[in-house]
């Protein structure tokens, strides 16, 4: 009964285009958005910071680059995780030969740092699909590791390859309690996410999905499909980048190049494959899956008694089970189970 | 079909075309032009390399030998995106609708190259990116409105009946205002009503719009009805052209498509 | 120079390795379309289903392989009952997700079963240069990876005869080429496809049983079926002759590659030297040496 469009009349287009045309929904949202910045501060304990909300916030935002990517623009990247790096590594370096360099600006030019990388390891592309973009890919994912863990130069010499990252400072602020710095990362990743979607559905997001689906049609229109993919895998690389330097700011503390590894970049297209590829609120709920699991899964572990070395290989089974499961019952993911139950919330408490 | 249309002079002209793929021959050695303002059909039997024509003169395929005119310049082949540039639309035989995308969004991508904003400032949703979205967006309203599709626009293109989807596929052509209009088949597979119902469509777009048009059709009656003039392809080579009623009664074409009449 | 040759010819023979991996790749692309990233997970839970046997329940080699082989089978056609057939008619991409899933839930099944450490393989095939080629040309050549390349030569031949010479083999290569067409001539597709997924699953058995016993069975296996990668894009996707090939290039371009660049950019390259020669190659011949050019209609 609450959840209802009547009355709810769009007169011009551009509130037809809105992101949330039902009045309930934006209600919602921005209840959501009052709680997150508000309220939660101060009801959540350090731990719900440091190891749900947190690294929830940062990998949501990898997520969505990778969703770009893959689910709009339908290229298949298997190396997610070397984009992080590239922007953790970027991020660190210009804080430390730049005096005076604002984090901020050190993050975004991090995750520009990432775009052109994205673009370099793109180009291939443009000549190459499917499985075979997927091996290159790889390439990437292996090769910038390596880079960054031979060049001394990215790692400032350092003998242990492991660096701490410095400390946020933002116009005078000390962003140090893990309160402060889900509240930075929580407005980096909210205007981010904002940006993505203003995209999705604009012309560009339009150019990514006529690409995914049908390239030569795409072409045929006037799309300039080399752009668009390159288009594609620069703004996904800038926001995995972006979250690979908040990934070392602002959740584990360090910077190394063994952080973002093959099984990160895995981590990362689950979590776009169960909450829905082609769906920026589906990143969201894949990041929250994958974070969740494990908690979840060794809470049951500890309850039943079964012994500790279960749990690592029990979430391995979970994982490729509830992938295979999604992939077989619904191919897009959370974000498709949400959207039914809103429609059938709809209705509700009519059957149809 | 309106007589008093006008029309114009010769806006495309091939000259000797011929296309292979390996050792098969698509198209062998064909000439012929197309005026403003007219509806011209390809027509022959199957295998006969009419898509393959059609996709001659958008650039899709590179023919061999041959060369292109359009609009005065002499090319040796169309490239696809100046193709769109230079007013060129298509529909496909197979349907080439984006699966991922509902109605509305197809046809706003036929509008792309109207759209000069770039990404960024698409992301930002300010000024001339929002400007652009709600004008284009008006556009392709009119063309919905003209085609009916009203009911549908938001429903994801994957969900709908074929003959709607080849509707969408024209929509998603006159999106981008085009001066000429390639169809491959546009009623294949279609019932009496919706034959009907896409001619009607095309004949007003002729009218209203003054696209030119080439087709690719196998109903015989409709392409008697409607075209100005028509070319006929038998195994690559081109064996009549001219007037419906000129290549309805030239003997080659009896023998080779039509049959006795 | 010497060194030359035997770098060369230990890269081409680990090369053979790689080349066995890639044929289960091969066999299951070829009658199904599908990439089985899987395929590692697979060689890495034959080979520890064979150690655990061994060790777990006392078993003699020469009757754990067998029943290992047996369970291989039984994987084959669960994994195209449970995963394949429901996803009968998705995009490529899907089921190459799908194989993802698969992988990670074999590794862990795997270890779950059997435990995570390290295990050696014994095959009783010692790792140690062949006397008769030491002594007459001083060059030192393991025995053991020459019998792993005799052993990978009788398998390729056995799987020739088999796609060739019989009945099932037409069958797989029908289904090959045509899904539609195999079903229409009455050929069991869901059958076919399950016999060339238990005949992956021996390939990978064999494969397992070679890499184990060289590098001790361990987690790291699975990563073996990336390096397969390469191997695919060279040889292309869909050749046998193709995956020997391109094992051969990419195992002895690595080697070499490690030894004589390796020293000047800090070494370790053979993580990624495969890949970017791949990339390469992809960029002049996206086809592969012995792949079949992918044509579109519009």
């Amino acid at each position: 009964m609450i959840y209802r469009e009547s009355g709810q009349y769009k007169t011009t287009y551009e509130t037809d285009t809105q992101i949330f045309p039902i009045a309930q929904d934006r209600f919602a949202v921005v209840a959501l958005l009052v709680i997150a910045f508000l309220v939660t501060p101060f009801v959540a304990t350090p731990y719900m910071f440091s190891a749900i909300l947190i690294p929830f916030l940062i990998f949501s935002l990898a997520a969505l680059g990778l969703n770009i990517l893959t689910g709009y623009a339908g290229q298949i990247s298997l190396g997610t995780a070397a984009f992080m790096a590239v922007g953790a590594f970027a991020s660190y370096n210009f804080m430390l030969r730049v005096p005076g360099m604002p984090i901020l600006l050190a993050f975004v030019l991090g995750g520009i740092c990432a775009a052109m990388v994205g673009i370099a390891f793109g180009l291939p592309s443009l000549r190459i699909r499917g499985f075979y973009l997927a091996a290159s890919t790889l390439a990437t994912q292996f090769f910038v590791v390596w880079c960054l863990t031979k060049v001394p130069w990215f790692t400032n010499n350092s003998s242990s390859g492991v660096i701490t990252a410095q400390q946020i400072e933002i116009l005078g602020y000390k962003f140090d309690s893990p309160a402060e710095k889900y509240l930075l990362v929580l407005a980096i990743v909210s205007v981010l996410a904002l940006l993505a979607k203003n995209m999705v559905r604009s012309t560009v997001g339009r150019s990514w999905m006529a690409v995914r689906d049908m390239d030569v049609a795409a072409e045929v229109i006037g799309f300039r499909v080399m752009r668009t993919k390159l288009i594609a895998f620069a703004v996904s690389s800038f926001y995995c980048g972006i979250a690979g330097a908040l990934f070392a700011y602002c959740y584990v503390g360090t910077v190394e190049p063994e952080a973002y590894n093959l099984d990160l970049s895995f981590r990362i297209l689950f979590m776009v494959i169960i909450g829905g590829l082609g769906s920026i609120l589906g990143s969201f709920f894949g990041a929250a899956f994958i974070v969740l699991l494990p908690i979840v899964l060794s809470m049951i572990v500890h309850v039943t008694g079964l012994p500790n070395s279960v749990t690592s290989n029990l979430e391995l089974m979970v994982f490729g089970g509830l992938i295979i499961f999604f992939l077989i019952v619904e191919p897009h993911g959370l974000a498709r189970l949400w959207q039914i139950g809103k429609e059938k919330l709809r209705l509700w408490p009519f059957p149809h | 079909m309106s007589d008093d249309r006008k029309i114009g002079d010769v806006i495309l002209k091939v000259d000797n075309i011929s296309l292979r793929f390996g050792g098969v021959k698509a198209l062998t050695d064909i000439s012929f032009d197309v005026r403003e303002h007219e509806i011209r059909a390809i027509i022959g039997p199957n295998g006969a390399g009419k898509s393959s024509m059609l996709n001659v003169l958008n650039g899709v395929y590179t023919p061999q030998e041959g060369t292109i005119t359009f609009h005065g310049e002499v090319r040796k082949d169309m490239d696809t995106h100046q193709a769109a540039e230079n007013g060129i639309a298509r529909t496909f035989q197979n349907i080439a609708l984006f699966t991922g995308m509902t109605v509305l969004d197809n046809i706003m991508t036929g509008r792309n190259l109207k759209i000069k904003s770039s990404f960024i400032e698409q992301a930002f949703w300010f000024g001339r990116a929002r400007r652009e979205e709600i004008e284009n967006r008006k556009k392709v309203e009119e063309i919905i409105d003209f085609l009916q599709l009203q009911s549908v626009r938001k429903t994801p293109v994957a969900r709908l009946p074929y003959g709607i989807k080849k509707r969408v596929e024209l929509a998603r052509a006159l999106a981008a205002e085009p001066t000429m209009l390639l169809l491959d088949e546009p009623m294949a597979g279609m019932n009496v009503e919706e034959k009907q119902d896409m001619c009607r469509f095309v004949l007003d777009t002729n009218d209203q719009f003054g696209t030119t048009i080439v087709l690719i059709e196998h109903d015989m009656g409709v392409v008697m009805d409607i075209s100005d003039r028509v070319v006929v392809l038998d195994y690559g080579k081109k064996i009549g052209d001219g007037t419906p009623d000129e290549v309805r009664n030239n003997p080659d074409v009896i023998k080779a498509y039509l049959g006795a009449h | 120079m010497q060194f030359f040759f035997e770098v060369l010819i230990a890269g081409l023979l680990s090369g053979v390795m790689y080349a066995l991996v890639a044929l289960g790749f091969v066999l299951i692309f070829k009658a199904s379309g599908v990439f089985n990233f899987a395929q590692g997970a697979m060689v890495f839970f034959a080979a520890l289903t064979v150690v655990g046997l061994k060790e777990e329940f006392g078993f003699p080699l020469w009757l754990a392989i067998p029943a290992t082989m047996l369970v291989m089978i039984a994987l084959g056609f669960l994994t195209e009952r449970i995963v394949l057939r429901p996803l009968v008619n998705q995009h490529d991409i899907t089921l190459f997700m799908a194989t993802i899933g698969l992988t990670f839930f074999l590794e862990g099944f795997a270890q779950l079963m059997w435990g995570s450490t390290v295990r050696a393989l014994d095959l009783g095939i010692q790792d140690v240069p062949i006397e008769y080629l030491m002594q007459k040309t001083g060059m030192l050549v393991s025995q053991f990876d020459v019998i792993a390349a005799g052993i990978c030569a009788v398998l390729v031949a056995v799987l020739a005869f088999l796609f060739n010479k019989t009945k099932i083999g037409r069958a797989l290569r029908a289904v090959a080429d045509d899904h539609q067409a195999a079903l229409s001539v009455g050929i069991p597709l869901q059958h076919v496809w399950g016999i060339v997924w238990a005949v992956a699953g021996i390939v990978a058995l064999v494969a397992g049983l070679l890499w184990g016993s060289r590098n001790g069975v361990q987690f790291a296996l699975t990563f073996v079926a990336l390096k397969a990668l390469p191997v695919l894009i060279l040889g292309g996707f869909t050749s046998v002759p193709g995956a020997i090939v391109g094992g051969l290039i990419i195992g002895a371009s690595e080697k070499l590659a490690e030894v004589y660049i390796g020293p000047y950019v800090g070494g370790g390259i053979e993580g990624w030297f495969p890949y970017v020669l791949a990339l390469v190659f992809l960029l002049i011949r996206p086809e592969g040496l012995f792949g079949e050019k992918i044509i579109r209609r519009i």
